[in-house]
């Protein structure tokens, strides 16, 4: 408590300073008055009575500077003084202190928005009550399967572990979303099937109405998202109690959730609607999840008990899966069951999301380097101006320490501002971020609209860390080389009029480093913006724009393969002649995934991507079959042991050999079922894998196998043909949408390979504008500092090419060393990603640029060199230009 | 804290880390309200000349008791009619100088008898 009092006191005094100060000197004034009225009693004179109080009293400076220590903070009072003194500096140049700032507020502030999103992603704890004590149930498979399906579990092995496990407050199923029809309008709406538990246990926030009742009968009801309820119910709050007809059953409104839930999916996403469980078979007509115990829709979501830890409830689970296993075998076994806590993006251990973070982390961090050497380069040359004044300071007593802190203070104070501003610059772009998510929903997906860019306390801590790293980064080597020079040396010779040679020397490393890391950026967003210009016409090999592919719900209760395969067969045949389609075909769809099963070619294993089709198919696409035949309808609809291939197909696997008649083998579930084809026509390379290269090696083998569908080529609009699979006999199939290849597959690729080079490019001319701004910057000024040694010597007869040479090589090598450096760098980075395409479904972020791509690099070295003469023409004119008369006056 | 200067006087006693704040508590419960001069004054008067305060390091002390809330200063006028700030104990400045004085004579009764034994 005392000494709580006197840091308080202390503290208040700090600010108190001339007050406290005053109200000192007048005491000892008073005492010393005192003392003297004491010796003029004894007889002495005033003067020789004054004399005798001031050495009664002892050391007045003394007294003084304890009086000040023991009310104040010593130190804090020396950091105050820094303090003002650096502010004052700053506002004497105001044009550095401007530039300095707004570097860094853009370097930290890309870093700051990148993290904010990051965040966002990643760190942000679930939308729930108490999030800290919820898990998420995974499951991990012996054939070492990964994905969605390791949240997925059936509502059979839900009720299992329900009904057993002791470890869990509560558990929680939801299921992924789902397609349900509104009644009158057959709107498509988004449901998300619960269980009756799912607001009470989890604690969602909602902002009206109630959630389920946790342990009643499964009621008629439904909660709504903020998100729906603004944009199909009007807003209207009076809408609780109201039922709404959904296709199957009518329905009452209970709820509303609060605008901030975000959903609990795993792969996120916020539903129009929340159903209870039951009312599933009801709204989705013609499948129930009940009493299917390998037919796994559910996601498991797990409150821990209060004390409890995570391990006694995972081993649990654990064991409940496996025992359920026993009973209902499956053909993949599960090994593990774990209870990751969850994040708005639940699969954060993925290696391709730690890649993509980290890449933009780097890239992020490579722009607040360039700024940071940036601004220490201009706190150098600052220096060589500055160098006087400190020497005078060291000189006057001020240690070493001392001046290495109050030069540190400046550049606090620099990046406290620079933080600032770009802290205030995150706020202002992730705001519209979060806009332009929204205004694209219906393209970017409504999983990645639902995400929450707020920033919180994570990112105003990550925005001051990076600001202090950056203070010390850009301020630190600067500050020490300053400090260290040689008091004498520095008084006698002039201020700037000789280079310090360590210190150009870390000069020129620092802008050598800059533009090495921004040619590096400028290089490798080159390469991906010539990617995306061939992106954007890039010829997929087949004509998308009249085709259309079914989506739907099969029409049957039975999911066995054979069920589904003559389910699409007949579809198939329902909608073949009808006048408004040209050509129907089952078959894999472009862009909705690959296959690559093991290949076995004469005796040799190797590998190629895989899909199937039936009669007709190639014609639906428009690819073109170059030699040989397409599947007879028989062949296709009875799974023929026949395949047709690619051209580059071909020349993979048989290279110079007429691939007609030749077999291969696949290994149909990656466990050695083996079958063997024979091949029977040669057909055209496509993009079928994804948007950026010709697959490799594509197979087409015959079947109506998994993952086809129907796909139909009609060159009526999308409205007609949704009504054509509108009117499919329910037998068939439900809820039957028709989506255009090129609008619904194509063009979303298209657009985030756009934005993607964008954001790069973007981010590239930032750290080529902060390191260009740096570099004219500290070039110009140190040819204003070195005025007068070039006036001396122009005054004794030094010839102006002799100058020009010194001027131009100080900027000239680190310009081209570091050149050489980016340019270097960047090749290897293109080609270490072009090394990832050898597998053949993996993806080309350069859309086959050569990873070496001529152009770009040419262009780079073009402009490097355009670079280094522009930054080395500056000192040359400013040289050229100085007037040794006015020089040599110049001091 | 204290120190003795002047080199012509007999040997004198420096005063022990602390010493002083409990002296000055002691000195201003039983005077009353005194500004620095009369309590330095007091000092040299008690302690017989054995004990020389330079007068200014009474300063930092009285800063401390006063931002410990244990004594209040206050300008007044002096019997002389000059201007002095006076300085008088607080309430809890008496609570605490009885605790400090209590710890002081434990402090000196164990040390004396220390040196008694040997």
């Amino acid at each position: 408590m005392r000494i709580v009092k006197r840091v308080v006191a202390r503290g208040l005094n700090l600010f108190l300073h001339a007050s406290r100060d005053r109200e000192m000197n007048r005491e000892i004034d008073a005492h010393l008055r005192l003392l003297q009225d004491e010796f003029e009693r004894k007889g002495m004179d005033p003067a020789s009575a004054r004399t005798a109080a001031l050495r009664s009293f002892g050391s007045l400076e003394g007294t003084r500077e304890s009086h000040r220590e023991a009310r104040s903070f010593m130190w804090a009072e020396q950091s105050l003084k820094d303090l003002r003194y650096a502010v004052r500096g700053l506002l004497r140049t105001p044009g550095f202190t401007t530039v300095a700032v707004l570097t860094l507020a853009l370097a930290i502030g890309v870093n700051t928005a990148l993290f904010t999103v990051y965040n966002s992603v990643a760190l942000k704890s679930f939308p729930v009550h108490d999030a800290a004590r919820v898990v998420r149930f995974e499951r991990w498979f012996e054939s070492h399967s990964q994905g969605r399906i390791q949240y997925a579990f059936s509502w059979p092995e839900f009720d299992y572990v329900r009904t057993r496990a002791r470890g869990f407050r509560s558990l929680v199923a939801a299921s992924w979303l789902a397609p349900v029809n509104q009644a009158k309008t057959a709107a498509s709406t988004v449901a998300q099937f619960v269980s009756p538990n799912y607001f009470d246990a989890l604690g969602v926030p909602l902002q009206a109405g109630r959630g389920f009742l946790a342990d009643g009968p499964g009621e008629r009801a439904i909660v709504v998202s903020a998100r729906y309820w603004h944009r199909a119910l009007g807003s209207d709050p009076g809408i609780v109690g109201h039922s709404l007809p959904l296709d199957g059953a009518v329905v009452t409104v209970i709820g509303i959730t609060s605008e901030s839930f975000t959903g609990t999916s795993v792969n996120p996403g916020v539903p129009d609607f929340w159903a209870p469980l039951s009312l599933q078979p009801v709204l989705m007509r013609g499948q129930s999840w009940f009493g299917q115990p390998t037919r796994r829709t559910l996601q498991i979501l797990g409150r821990l008990d209060g004390s409890a830890s995570t391990a006694p409830a995972q081993t649990e689970a654990e064991l409940l899966i496996q025992q359920f296993a026993t009973v209902h075998p499956d053909t993949d076994r599960t090994v593990h069951v774990t209870l990751p806590h969850t994040s708005y993006f639940p699969n954060v251990d993925d290696l391709r999301f730690r890649a993509l973070a980290a890449g933009v982390m780097l890239i992020g961090g490579l722009i607040l380097f360039v700024a940071c050497a940036n601004i220490g380069n201009m706190l150098l040359a600052r220096g060589a101006a500055r160098q006087r004044e400190i020497s005078s300071r060291m000189a006057l007593g001020a240690s070493a320490g001392r001046i290495v802190r109050q030069l540190l203070t400046e550049s606090v104070v620099l990046a406290s501002l620079g933080g600032a501003a770009g802290f205030a610059a995150s706020l202002w772009t992730t705001r519209l971020l979060a806009l332009e998510l929204a205004a694209n929903a219906s393209l970017v997906g409504g999983d990645v609209a639902a995400v929450d860019l707020t920033p919180d306390f994570r990112v105003l801590i990550y925005a001051a860390l990076i600001s202090l790293a950056s203070a010390v980064l850009f301020g630190l080597s600067p500050a020490l080389r300053l400090a260290s020079r040689d008091v004498a040396s520095a008084l006698k010779s002039d201020a700037g009029a000789t280079g310090n040679s360590g210190r150009s020397r870390l000069r020129a490393w620092l802008m050598g480093a800059q533009v090495a890391v921004s040619i590096f950026l400028l290089a490798s967003a080159g390469l991906l913006v010539r990617g995306m210009l061939r992106a954007r016409n890039a010829d997929t090999g087949f004509d998308s724009r009249g085709v259309f592919v079914l989506n739907a719900d099969p029409g049957s209760y039975d999911d066995s393969p054979t069920a589904m395969a003559s389910l699409k067969v007949a579809v198939a045949e329902k909608l073949r002649g009808r006048s408004e389609i040209d050509s129907v075909s089952i078959g894999g769809v472009p862009f909705t995934g690959t296959w690559t099963p093991p290949a076995i070619v004469d005796g040799a294993q190797s590998s190629t991507l895989g899909s199937y089709a039936s009669h007709g198919y190639f014609e639906t696409l428009g690819i073109a079959i170059v030699r040989g035949r397409d599947f007879t309808p028989a062949e296709g609809q009875n799974s023929a042991p026949l395949a047709l291939v690619s051209e580059s197909t071909a020349r993979r696997l048989w290279p110079g050999k007429d691939p007609l008649g030749r077999q291969f083998t696949l290994d149909m579930n990656f466990k050695g079922q083996m079958k063997t084809f024979e091949v029977i026509g040669l057909v055209r390379d496509v993009r079928y894998s994804n948007l950026t290269r010709p697959d490799p090696a594509h197979v087409y083998i015959a079947g109506p196998g998994p993952a086809s569908t129907v796909l139909i080529r009609s060159k009526a609009s999308r409205e007609t043909v949704a009504r054509v699979f509108a009117n499919l006999p329910e037998s068939l199939v439900r809820n039957a949408r028709a989506l255009n290849l090129d609008d619904s597959f194509i063009a979303p690729m298209r657009r985030i390979s756009d934005a993607l080079a964008a954001i790069s490019a973007a981010l590239a001319l930032l750290a080529v504008a902060i390191a260009g701004i740096g570099i004219f910057g500290v070039v110009s000024f140190l040819v204003g500092q070195r005025t007068r040694e070039i006036g001396v010597r122009m005054a004794l007869g030094a010839n102006t090419a002799g100058i020009l040479k010194g001027a131009v090589v100080q900027t000239l090598r680190p310009a081209l060393v570091g050149s050489v450096c980016g340019i270097a760098m960047a090749a290897c980075f293109s080609a270490t990603l072009n090394s990832t395409l050898r597998f053949p479904g993996s993806f080309d972020l350069f859309y086959g640029v050569p990873f070496y791509d001529p152009v770009t690099f040419g262009a780079i070295v073009l402009f490097a060199a355009l670079l280094a003469i522009t930054a080395s023409a500056v000192p040359a004119r400013r040289a050229f230009r100085i007037d040794p008369a006015s020089a040599l006056r110049y001091e | 804290m204290g120190s003795t200067s002047q080199p012509s006087e007999a040997p004198r006693l420096a005063l022990l880390q602390g010493t002083l704040d409990l002296i000055l508590l002691r000195t201003l419960e039983t005077m009353g309200p005194q500004h620095a001069y009369a309590i330095a004054t007091r000092l040299e008067q008690v302690s017989g000349n054995q004990l020389r305060l330079n007068q200014g390091t009474l300063y930092p002390a009285l800063v401390r008791l006063e931002q410990q809330g244990w004594i209040s200063g206050e300008w007044r006028k002096t019997e002389s009619n000059r201007d002095a700030k006076f300085y008088s104990i607080t309430r809890s400045g008496r609570k605490a100088l009885q605790e400090e004085t209590g710890k002081w004579r434990r402090l000196s009764d164990l040390v004396e008898k220390l040196l008694c034994e040997s």
